[in-house]
């Protein structure tokens, strides 16, 4: 019996373990579908005004996509503004955020953020479902709403090898494909 | 000249012309959201003014006839506008917006002119209402951080629109011009 037990244990523990590293496998969003979602979400706002951001805070939207989100946050007004995983931080203030390495995040996004195309920001964060923080690389961008100052938009890659600058050339090349003709 | 009998109408349009349009400034300075802005430019804004407006017709005032009715007017569309991107009605873009500004533009550089025949005082406040128009419709056509320097100028505007109310009403309690307008600029 005891043995049986033990077995018992056993398989449960390799099934699940199993099954951890399926879920790791899960597919990662590009850095390209993180630029083209951002600037949709931006247009979307600019077209719809102030009464979009209720999209963005809930749990499934098409702005949630395999391992990114897109969150919003102003930075005149010093608050984040929609957040589909950490509501606790929605209507708080996000300048003085410092991930697990000390970065301000959020000081760093909205300089970012304030260049034509956007810019990309590397930092520690936890991917959704996860309580330890990865190195995350998020692409920020200003969005114009009507009598609204200081919102932008942003979302990330997961990604332990990719480099600012060429997340920062991608920018680049889909904003301008003429200056990059194919391969 | 003010009249004993009739009140005038100008003292209730400049009262809600001046607190809505303050109101507002406070939100796009950052400093409050849209909640006020949208009761106060229904009724206060909008329909007191507009109601000021069309009482201006009985006195011979086309300027404030005009004015009145037309800003009041602005007031309650505006608003609506907003109500409906909120419920999906006929939804406005931020460029949509922008291009009914510009309109309200065109209109306030019409009767700009016409102000500098009235006084001093409300030919500024009608630079300052023309300039802060200008300057929201560059914020609507990529220059968003100008929101922010119309929402302070507007202040202004709004009050030297609340100075010339202050003066009619100053000139009735006190019996005499306490709050002088100045001189028509042309």
């Amino acid at each position: 019996m005891k043995l049986m037990k033990m077995m018992g244990i056993s398989l449960m523990i390799g099934v699940l373990g199993t099954s951890f590293a399926w879920a790791e496998a899960t597919e990662s969003a590009t850095p390209e579908e993180v630029i083209a979602k951002v600037n949709q979400a931006a247009k979307y706002l600019h077209e719809k005004g102030d009464s979009a951001v209720a999209e963005f805070n809930a749990k499934t939207s098409q702005w949630i996509w395999k391992d990114s989100y897109v969150f919003i946050y102003n930075c005149q007004q010093n608050r984040m503004i929609a957040h589909p995983f950490r509501p606790d931080l929605v209507d708080k203030p996000i300048l003085q955020i410092k991930d697990t390495k000390g970065t301000l995040l959020f000081q760093k996004l909205c300089e970012a953020g304030k260049s034509k195309n956007g810019g990309w920001v590397e930092y520690y964060w936890d991917k959704p479902g996860d309580t330890v923080p990865s190195r995350k690389i998020s692409y920020a961008l200003s969005a114009d709403v009507s009598f609204k100052v200081g919102i932008q938009v942003g979302a990330g890659i997961y990604d332990d090898k990719a480099t600012l600058e060429q997340l920062t050339g991608l920018i680049g090349k889909m904003t301008d494909p003429s200056q990059f003709p194919a391969p | 000249m003010a009249e004993a009998k009739l009140g005038n109408p100008a003292v209730v349009g400049l009262a809600g012309f001046g607190l809505t349009t303050m109101v507002l400034q406070f939100h796009n300075v950052g400093w409050m959201e849209l909640g006020p802005v949208v009761w106060l430019g229904l009724i206060f804004g909008g329909l007191a003014q507009m109601i000021a407006g069309l009482q201006e017709m009985k006195t011979g005032n086309n300027f404030g006839y005009s004015a009145f009715t037309s800003y009041g007017c602005f007031w309650i569309a505006l608003v609506l506008i907003l109500i409906g991107n909120h419920y999906g009605i006929y939804k406005s873009s931020t460029t949509d917006i922008g291009w009914f500004l510009v309109a309200w533009t065109l209109y306030t550089a019409i009767m700009w002119i016409g102000s500098m025949r009235v006084s001093s005082a409300l030919a500024i406040c009608f630079t300052l209402l023309l300039a802060g128009f200008i300057l929201l419709d560059l914020a609507h056509f990529g220059y968003p951080y100008l929101t922010i320097v119309a929402g302070y100028e507007l202040m202004l505007c709004a009050l030297t629109a609340w100075y010339i109310m202050a003066h009619i009403i100053y000139m009735d309690v006190f019996g005499r011009d306490v709050l002088p307008v100045g001189k028509p600029w042309l």
